[in-house]
């Protein structure tokens, strides 16, 4: 699992050194990341070396415990289980959205920005009335259960709503478009001849699929995963109102501490921590699958 | 002759995976489409509270038109949408090229920053930009939201473009190259319509990153630039009424419209 | 390129259609949906002044906001406790009672509360409580108080508001204590309780418990008064109970903030809201308890027999900030609902 939300590796076949145009063009980018990466999260930096005062404000004293507050077993519980369903998420997403994209990337060019765009329509409602129309299908006297029950299926209602199962749903459902697409972005140039040469080699369907194009498409898999993965650590509306906030997430507890605990400077602790962790484990990545190629 | 059973083979099973292929694809539409269908039905709800059923009403599509706040709020929405995309789209997929081409000194660093907008929690970017913002003295408005949202929604479109890059077969550059192109048009006339799967694919995850969000754009925004999800958001407190239901509605099957639509177009064109 | 044309053009016709002229302008920092629409449009067809609306959803994203340094308002809206940390922190103008002659329409009780002695920075907008809401065809067990809520029978059928303070302060107010008591050894006290008590909640919501009641996914709740309220609109079933153990009044209010920049206009915008005739149509828009006396007197006497709205008095206290214990009782809720 690890080794997936990784960038596609910066393969140095045959780069080229940066002229001053390459650098002028970059240029923009960079600065854009400076002023509202950096600079933010250096102010953050700050912060977190900073005491909460008395009215809940901020005062510039240096002092370590905030970081040692991060460390309390109690928060790091909590981030594993924001990783564990982070990462149930992406599997699960990788799994349904696969075929998906693979079909796509397949179909009539006239049909495939067609169905692209059908993938992400539904998303561009709100995020709220989205999760409300999942809570009528979902909940006690919901649609789902009366579907079952007039089907005789189950006898009586079954409880799906403010349970782990409702927040796998809300989770897959938000974040699997952004399965589909940037898979699909690596197998529309995938051929179909491909598979045909591997059935001629003697594969079954199954097996040339495995064997022969999840492997070209695996650049789009990675980029998929870093894009699930990673928000989904994060994500707790979705948690809240699936899963009745009964199980806090890393994001609940960062976001309370800027509201509910008025404790900036924690807030900015965990946050930092959160990200360097981040970072780290990218840059490790990163690292790893750049050097055996070079 | 041990050809022709082997060539027979091939079809069935070939067909086998694209029924397979084509019946999964359906299933997930219809996981995508479900909500949608119940929200939409729910928009003709009569009851104020959004959550029982009680009888049919056209009463939300007519509230609707006459809420100005909203229609606004949803006209904002849009516009950031839009330009956000844009100047995203133009980022990641310059972003994506240049250091996918060229050996910077600094590209591994530069990867990691452009993913850290992705992990940072919403509420630390809001906060933290509205601290930079207030410390330069910028105002609030339009400009600060977008520039808020191009920094969570272009690396989307990067990372999108740069899987696509890989395994791009940089023979195409220096044939362009080789032709007398500069490298300016090789990568707008070669390898932009290359990429173009990946860009629309990192443009349509940035414009509904960008209409969805909620946190950052509280902090950063004045009472001018409010957008749909805050108007929504507001909205919950009193009940979510099926005006919003109508408002979704209307919008998708717009868009959905619009898809079918062109497609029909285009047929007849090519007729 | 020719869909890219289009939609430069109408990205640039969007533009054109959300730039605004400035005038005389008044910058509103308010509750989402808390002030009605026709009650912006009604001041400025009388004044000529403009009316910013600007929304939050919590006090905390409000004063964040205010603290980080966004905006500039003339108006704000938070309720008593975080008005306090305002007062405080010396965000707030001292008002001028000359300029809000309609200030004698509120409860007098309501203009000396201990957030703010004498009502010298804020003036009261609607108040509410914080009480059990029941389904009376589901639950047939007499409930008064919060132990009452908090048996193992209703495991699974309850729903609270999703708000650390309000926890523990249920369990200080069962304890018999106030909801300032935040001693290290009185949270020691609330923490055993605490921990059974989560453990029976099947959904915590801030922003809608009202809805998971509605759904029939939970038959108890402890909620704002104005979710009951408007349960009991929806069904005579929901009956609101004022904990006798004691509960929790909120006094969401009007203040001006230290840097606002029109004043006159902010204190003619407060008055406006304090006359009877435009209280009243915040009271027809959201069922909490009006403090403007003279407005009540308008009021139908269907909204007048909501119990929610206008319960019979109970025992009520209002918040204080608790400045640094905000941050241990985060902590200890956060670790009783992960221990789960």
């Amino acid at each position: 699992m690890l080794a997936a939300p990784i960038p596609p590796p910066l393969t140095l076949g045959d780069r080229r050194r940066p002229g001053w145009r390459a650098w002028a063009l970059i240029t923009p980018m960079v600065a854009w990341l400076l002023l509202f990466v950096i600079v933010p999260t250096a102010i953050l930096f700050v912060y977190s070396f900073c005491e909460r005062d008395e009215v809940g404000g901020v005062i510039f004293h240096f002092t370590w415990e905030n970081y040692q507050r991060v460390l309390d077993p109690v928060y790091l519980l909590i981030f594993a289980r924001s990783v564990g369903y982070a990462g149930l998420t992406t599997i699960i997403c990788v799994i349904v959205g696969y075929p998906v994209a693979y079909y796509i990337a397949r179909a009539t060019e006239e049909r495939r920005n067609r169905l692209l765009l059908l993938v992400m329509v539904p998303f561009w409602t709100s995020f709220l009335i989205r999760t409300y129309a999942w809570i009528t299908i979902l909940k006690q006297e919901g649609l789902l259960n009366g579907l079952l029950q007039s089907m005789h299926v189950t006898t009586g209602p079954l409880s799906l709503l403010y349970t782990p199962t409702a927040v796998v749903i809300g989770l897959v459902y938000a974040y699997l478009p952004f399965m589909i697409l940037p898979i699909y972005g690596s197998a529309e140039k995938l051929d179909n001849a491909l598979i045909e040469a591997a059935y001629d080699l003697g594969a079954g369907p199954l097996r040339a699929f495995s064997a022969v194009i999840v492997p070209l498409t695996m650049p789009g898999i990675a980029a998929g995963t870093l894009l699930v993965f990673v928000p989904a650590i994060g994500m707790f509306a979705i948690t809240d109102l699936m899963g009745g906030a009964k199980v806090p997430m890393i994001g609940n507890v960062i976001q309370n501490q800027f509201l509910q605990a008025r404790d900036w400077p924690f807030g900015a602790a965990l946050g930092v921590v959160f990200m360097l962790m981040f970072a780290v484990t990218y840059g490790i990545l990163q690292s790893r699958l750049a050097r055996p190629k070079s | 002759m041990s050809l022709l059973p082997l060539r027979s083979r091939i079809p069935s099973g070939l067909k086998l995976l694209d029924w397979f292929l084509r019946g999964w694809t359906a299933l997930v539409f219809i996981f995508l489409y479900v909500p949608i269908a119940v929200l939409a039905i729910y928009s003709f709800n009569s009851s104020r509270l959004n959550i029982v059923w009680e009888n049919f009403t056209l009463h939300w599509y007519a509230r609707l038109w006459a809420d100005g706040p909203l229609i606004q709020a949803a006209k904002n929405s849009l516009l950031i949408a839009g330009v956000s995309t844009f100047i995203s789209v133009v980022f990641g997929t310059v972003g994506a090229w240049l250091l996918h081409r060229y050996r910077f000194s600094l590209a591994r660093s530069i990867q990691t920053l452009v993913a850290i907008p992705m992990v940072m929690p919403e509420i630390l970017m809001g906060i933290s930009l509205l601290i930079l913002f207030a410390t330069a003295g910028v105002s609030l408005g339009f400009t600060t939201v977008i520039i808020g949202h191009v920094t969570f929604c272009f690396p989307f479109v990067l990372v999108a473009v740069q899987a696509r890059l890989q395994g791009l077969d940089p023979a195409l550059e220096e044939a362009a190259l080789d032709l007398g192109a500069t490298p300016l048009q090789a990568f707008w006339y070669v390898i932009v319509p290359c990429l173009r799967p990946a860009i629309v694919a990192g443009a349509l995850m940035a414009f509904t990153l960008s209409m969805d969000e909620l946190i950052v754009t509280f902090f950063i925004r004045s009472a001018a630039a409010t957008t749909l999800p805050i108007q929504v958001f507001g909205l919950a407190r009193v009940g979510l009424n099926p005006m919003l239901n109508a408002l979704s509605a209307i919008f998708i099957v717009a868009t959905v419209a619009f898809v079918l639509f062109s497609n029909y177009l285009n047929k007849l064109s090519r007729r | 390129m020719k869909t890219l044309q289009t939609m430069l053009l109408a990205l640039t016709v969007l533009w054109a259609t959300v730039a605004l002229p400035a005038a005389g302008e008044v910058n509103l920092f308010g509750w989402s949906e808390y002030v009605p629409q026709e009650v912006l449009d009604g001041f400025t067809k009388e004044t000529g002044i403009k009316v910013n609306f600007e929304s939050y959803a919590s006090n905390e994203e409000m004063l964040s906001k205010l603290v980080a340094g966004g905006g500039a308002y003339d108006v704000v809206q938070p309720s008593d406790y975080t008005a306090e940390v305002m007062v405080r922190r010396g965000m707030l103008a001292p008002l001028n009672f000359a300029l809000l002659p309609n200030r004698k329409n509120i409860a007098p009780d309501l203009l000396d509360l201990p957030h703010d002695p004498a009502g010298k920075f804020t003036v009261p907008y609607m108040t509410g409580t914080v009480g059990i809401v029941v389904n009376t065809e589901k639950v047939k067990t007499p409930i008064t108080g919060y132990r009452d809520v908090f048996q193992p029978q209703f495991k699974d059928r309850l729903v609270v508001l999703n708000d650390n303070r309000e926890l523990v302060t249920w369990v200080l107010y069962s304890l018999g204590l106030t909801s300032s008591d935040v001693s290290a050894a009185s949270l020691a006290k609330v923490r055993p309780i605490l921990a059974a008590w989560v453990k029976l909640v099947k959904v915590f919501d801030s922003d809608s418990p009202k809805t998971a009641l509605l759904n029939g996914d939970v038959d108890i709740g402890i909620v704002w008064s104005g979710e009951a309220a408007i349960l009991w609109n929806e069904n005579k079933k929901f009956k609101y109970v004022l904990p006798v153990d004691g509960a929790h009044l909120f006094v969401d209010t009007l203040c001006i903030p230290a840097l606002a920049k029109n004043k006159a206009a902010a204190h003619q915008l407060i008055n406006y809201i304090l006359r009877p005739e435009v209280s009243k149509l915040i009271s027809d828009k959201f069922p909490y308890t009006n403090p403007n006396l003279a407005a009540r007197q308008l009021l139908t006497a269907d909204q007048l027999a909501n119990p929610a709205s206008y319960p019979a008095s109970g025992k009520l206290e209002t918040f204080r900030d608790i400045g640094k214990a905000a941050a241990e009782i985060d902590k200890l809720v956060t670790d009783l609902k992960s221990a789960q």
